[in-house]
């Protein structure tokens, strides 16, 4: 198996938990997908990259599972944008997958740091 | 509620306003315009990449879902194995049957000839022909000098095309040293060319090569592949005809392969004027051939309309010619004569054919159109009864929110899979299905599957895909979501499989095996009767041959076959020999009127004069077994100086000599040039055919006429018929090294080629009507299983409530037996049209024939019992407790 080579402090996002960090980004209010680029990329210290074609898919992906909701609306700086806000439904879903990450999260440090749950 | 997809141009354009507002942050960090934009891009790495994936992103999901789909039903119809081969294996059976009895339909009798503009092609009939005439066929053929007369002419007719077979079956031809046998016809040297077939290889005849008779050849592509190896080097290498060398000029296109229907023709020479080279290899008739006899009207004809003339036009316009050519050499027509009127038929088929098989085929094709209906509301009721089982699946899925278009989706691809591998076998089994017809019915012409046949496979599959795809589903979108919160087994199914189209169906089912059943039966009474019908001779122990040796005058012929005779009679086991102009048994007769005691005879208004004539060896009906009644048979003591004799048959006498001893009376030729004594009076027998009824006969001693050229050898022997042929073959080989035996075959079976149309099918009908049967029998086996297996907790409830074994036994016998009822009730009116339609096609047996009916009756109705048999000791054995318990 051919090693990746690497020489970027930033990981690529696992499957699946991009949708995640969309839902969480959005939970602060509407926003259009560069500021959500954007916005994952600051909150995670610039530790996470985001494929910009993968958030876009990923967006309409949401929007097709009637989690967001899609309108096209002008940016702060006055240019036209598409902003994605929750829905209802999206909530429910970012509520529900949240505890599962922190559930797989959990066993994930159970499993890789056993001693000091030990201790 | 759908969404309205989103278009890719609105996915560009977010991607854009992205890379601005990317841009226009980064020049706000203190990047320069230029380095702004840059970054923005690189950032966001390959925007075509993104748009083509956002493009992708639909169809992939359409085929996923697609996938997923097929996927599901694969699984679901593994889980009853049972059912998906029953259903795949019905389907193929019944689709498969109907493409080979399609693709033999289609070959006979919808595809047209091979030739260019065929709808201007047009065959020449004649009303009658005049009298003191021999034909073919009284219709069809036609005399040299008439060809003659409209070949020359162009206004009506642009071309007049001749062609004769060299044989009734096939010819003597030799390539390098060996004798072989191949079927040629002697055609005009505007045959290629006037019917537009195409000679890829080589070329085609010319007008000049049929005025100079001259010596070419141009052989099929069939016989090129099966003889030749496709060796182009055949091309100007010589072909032996009857000993008359031909040069191969040309190689004709695939697919053509002569002018009548069924047979095929492995080679054409232009015609010919040689003796040994008569028309249908008949022997030479003092000393005239086709072309000098203007008595004998044996050419076929066909011609192309010439540009704007219709069919009634060129016969108005043709007949006056025809009329005067028709008496050229036969002197004016007697008085009050009807003279013959010149008539076209189109030729875009075979006629010949379609007489032949049109209507057995027709009702062939009805027939197996009846099985493939049993066939497919089999499948569906399958489908129905497995559906209806699946019913609380179905409205569990329902109410957790699958969409009613998923569940359509679903059952779809569930039909489809079926459809797609019963049509993939159906395929298969029709291919070789077809390639065992053709052989059966011994139908030379090409049967390979073409565009037309391919097509009707697939219009059949499309409606089973509908079909199946649509009856099931009233079944599975009536259940609602709600049902499955409600109910249980008990009450669930009993409706559903009680559902009224099952119940049509199963009665439909019923009606057609009826039909199918009566069918079946009246045409094997019918082949029965032709194989038990008795001959009027001894037939075991006699084997036949034909030979064409190459004799030039009347002496050397008669001396060829006394010294043939004389040596075959000395083989060990031979009991006797004769021969014989015409092979009896082999369809084809020589009729003409006869003259008795020096006239005419009087016969009453309307019926026939005609007389059927041979021209046979000595001891001709004791070697045949055929009783003389009086007189004597020939002898070899009676030869051409000896008094001339002839032999007649009971309707000769019966007609011709009422209440008159016939022996002494004189009889002979209409012209009256052949005179001879009655010496004997031999029983009525079959000659032509089995099927045929006797008509006046006569025979003439071969040695008192003067014809030479080809006969056939009958030979009775002790034994096995078939094993005298090696011995025989040496004798005729001593006589001359180069002669073939021509269709060696046992006299039995020469009879039976003549009930090979009905032979086959009366087997084939047989074939539906067991297929119907086991179809029907596994499909009410199959639902009836399923209606069991679904109420045996129902079944449970009653027994517990004090129903006995027999009350639940009727309770499942019951609705069967009432549709089985219903459906032979409907059948028998069906069937009755259906013998209507068969009548001409029976032998024996009336359309309606009470044995025939009882016996599909019970048939149906030993079906009914048999499939539900099973089924209601099952249900009788349900054991209530275990059966609640389940519950």
């Amino acid at each position: 198996m051919p090693t990746q080579e690497n020489n970027d402090d930033r990981i690529a996002l696992l499957q699946g938990t991009l949708d995640l960090l969309i839902l969480k980004t959005l939970l602060l209010g509407p926003c259009h997908g560069q500021g959500v680029a954007r916005s994952i990329q600051r909150q995670s210290e610039e530790v996470l990259f985001v494929d910009h074609g993968s958030l876009y898919l990923a967006l309409q992906r949401l929007e097709d599972k009637n989690l967001i909701h899609a309108k096209w609306g002008v940016s702060e700086n006055n240019r036209k944008a598409r902003f994605y806000s929750l829905t209802a439904k999206g909530r429910a879903e970012l509520l529900e997958k949240t505890s599962q990450w922190k559930r797989l999260t959990r066993a994930m440090g159970l499993i890789l740091e056993p001693q000091r749950e030990e201790g | 509620m759908p969404k309205k997809k989103r278009s890719a141009e609105d996915f560009a354009e977010e991607i854009r306003s992205h890379l601005e507002l990317e841009a226009e942050e980064l020049r706000s960090e203190g990047f320069s315009p230029e380095e702004a934009s840059r970054r923005a891009h690189v950032e966001f790495g390959s925007v075509r990449a993104a748009q083509e994936r956002f493009y992708l992103r639909d169809r992939i999901q359409a085929l996923d879902s697609i996938v997923r789909d097929l996927r599901y039903a694969l699984r679901s119809l593994a889980h009853s194995p049972g059912f998906a081969i029953t259903a795949v294996l019905t389907l193929a059976l019944g689709i498969g049957a109907n493409t080979a009895v399609f693709s033999v339909m289609n070959a006979v009798l919808l595809r047209s000839l091979p030739v260019s503009d065929p709808d201007r092609l047009v065959y020449l009939r004649t009303t009658n022909v005049p009298k003191g005439t021999g034909t073919i066929s009284s219709r069809e053929t036609f005399s040299y000098p008439v060809y003659q007369a409209l070949r020359d002419q162009h206004s009506a007719l642009s071309d007049v095309i001749a062609y004769v077979p060299l044989s009734v079956n096939k010819v003597a031809v030799r390539y390098g040293s060996q004798p072989e046998e191949a079927s040629g016809d002697m055609v005009s040297g505007a045959f290629f060319t006037g019917l537009g077939v195409k000679i890829p290889h080589g070329r085609s005849f010319t007008e000049q090569e049929e005025k100079e008779h001259a010596p070419v050849a141009v052989i099929s592509y069939n016989y090129w592949t099966r003889r030749f190896s496709r060796n182009p080097g055949v091309l100007g290498t010589t072909l032996f005809v009857n000993g008359v060398g031909f040069t191969v000029v040309g190689i004709s296109g695939e697919g053509f392969e002569g002018l009548e229907a069924g047979g095929s023709t492995d080679f054409w020479i232009p015609l010919q004027s040689r003796p040994e080279l008569n028309a249908y290899g008949n022997a030479v008739e003092d000393g005239k051939i086709y072309i000098t006899n203007p008595t004998w009207w044996c050419l076929r004809l066909i011609g192309r309309l010439a540009p704007g003339v219709s069919k009634q036009q060129a016969a108005s316009a043709l007949n006056p010619l025809f009329q005067r050519a028709a008496y050229i050499g036969l002197g004016t027509p007697a008085a009050g004569e009807r003279p013959p009127t010149l008539q076209f038929e189109e030729a875009r088929g075979f006629p010949g054919y379609s007489e032949e098989y049109g209507r057995p085929l027709r009702m062939l094709m009805a027939m197996v159109g009846f099985v493939l209906l049993i066939a497919l509301t089999n499948v569906a009721m399958l489908l129905m009864a497995r559906n209806s089982t699946r019913r609380r699946e179905f409205s569990m899925r329902l109410a957790l929110g699958a969409g009613r278009r998923d569940l359509l989706r679903q059952l779809l691809a569930e039909s489809l899979v079926l459809v797609i591998s019963g049509g993939l076998l159906a395929w298969t089994f029709a291919v070789l299905a077809t390639r065992a017809l053709a052989s059966w019915a011994q139908i030379e012409a090409s049967l390979a599957p073409d565009r037309t046949v391919l097509l009707f496979a697939l219009v059949t599959l499309v409606v089973a895909a509908l079909l199946f795809g649509l009856a099931p589903l009233r079944i599975a979108l009536s259940a609602g979501p709600a049902l499955s919160l409600k109910t249980s087994a008990a009450t669930s199914n009993t409706e559903a499989g009680r559902s009224r189209a099952a119940r049509i169906m199963v009665a439909l089912q019923m009606t057609l095996c009826v039909v199918l059943l009566v069918g079946a039966g009246l045409l094997i009474r019918t082949l029965r009767n032709l194989e038990n019908t008795p001959l009027g001779l001894r037939v075991e122990g006699l084997v036949v041959f034909g030979l064409n040796p190459h004799v030039t005058s009347v002496p050397q012929g008669k001396a060829f076959y006394v010294d043939l005779i004389s040596r075959l009679r000395q083989l060990p086991g031979v009991e006797s020999v004769t021969f014989m102009e015409e092979r009896i048994g082999s369809w084809s007769s020589n009729n003409s009127d006869m003259t008795v005691d020096g006239r005419l005879p009087d016969v009453p208004n309307g019926s026939s004069r005609t007389v059927r004539a041979n021209v046979v060896g000595p001891a001709f009906f004791t070697t045949l077994g055929v009783p003389v009644l009086s007189g004597r048979d020939f002898a070899d003591s009676d030869t051409e100086t000896s008094p001339h004799v002839g032999i007649i048959n009971e309707q000769f006498a019966k007609r011709f000599f009422p209440n008159r001893n016939p022996l002494g009376h004189r009889i002979g030729t209409e012209d009256g040039r052949y005179q001879m004594t009655v010496v004997g009076v031999v029983k009525d027998h079959k000659y032509r055919s089995i099927d045929e009824e006797p008509i006046p006969m006569a025979w003439y001693e071969y040695a008192q006429i003067p014809i030479v050229g080809r006969m056939d050898v009958e030979m009775r022997v002790h034994g096995d018929p078939l094993a005298i042929l090696p011995s025989a073959r040496k004798v005729v080989q001593q006589l001359d090294p180069n002669l073939p035996l021509i269709k060696p075959m046992t006299q039995r079976a020469q009879y039976d080629l003549t009930i090979s149309s009905q032979t086959l099918f009366a087997r084939l009908a047989g074939c539906f009507g067991v297929l119907a049967v086991v179809l029907v029998a596994t499909g009410l086996y199959g639902t009836l299983a399923y209606r069991v297996n679904r109420r045996t907790a129902e079944i449970g409830v009653r027994m517990a409530l004090g129903a006995g074994r027999s009350q639940v036994v009727w309770m499942i016998l019951r609705d069967n037996l009432l549709l089985t009822a219903v459906g032979v009730l409907a059948g028998v009116p069906l069937a009755l049209v259906m013998g209507r339609a068969l009548s001409s096609s029976l032998y024996g047996v009336q359309p309606v024939d009470a044995l025939t009916f009882a016996l599909a009756i019970l048939g149906v109705i030993i079906v009914a019992f048999v499939a539900s048999a099973a089924p209601a000791s099952r249900a009788a054995g349900v054991d209530p407790l275990k059966a609640l318990r389940t519950e």
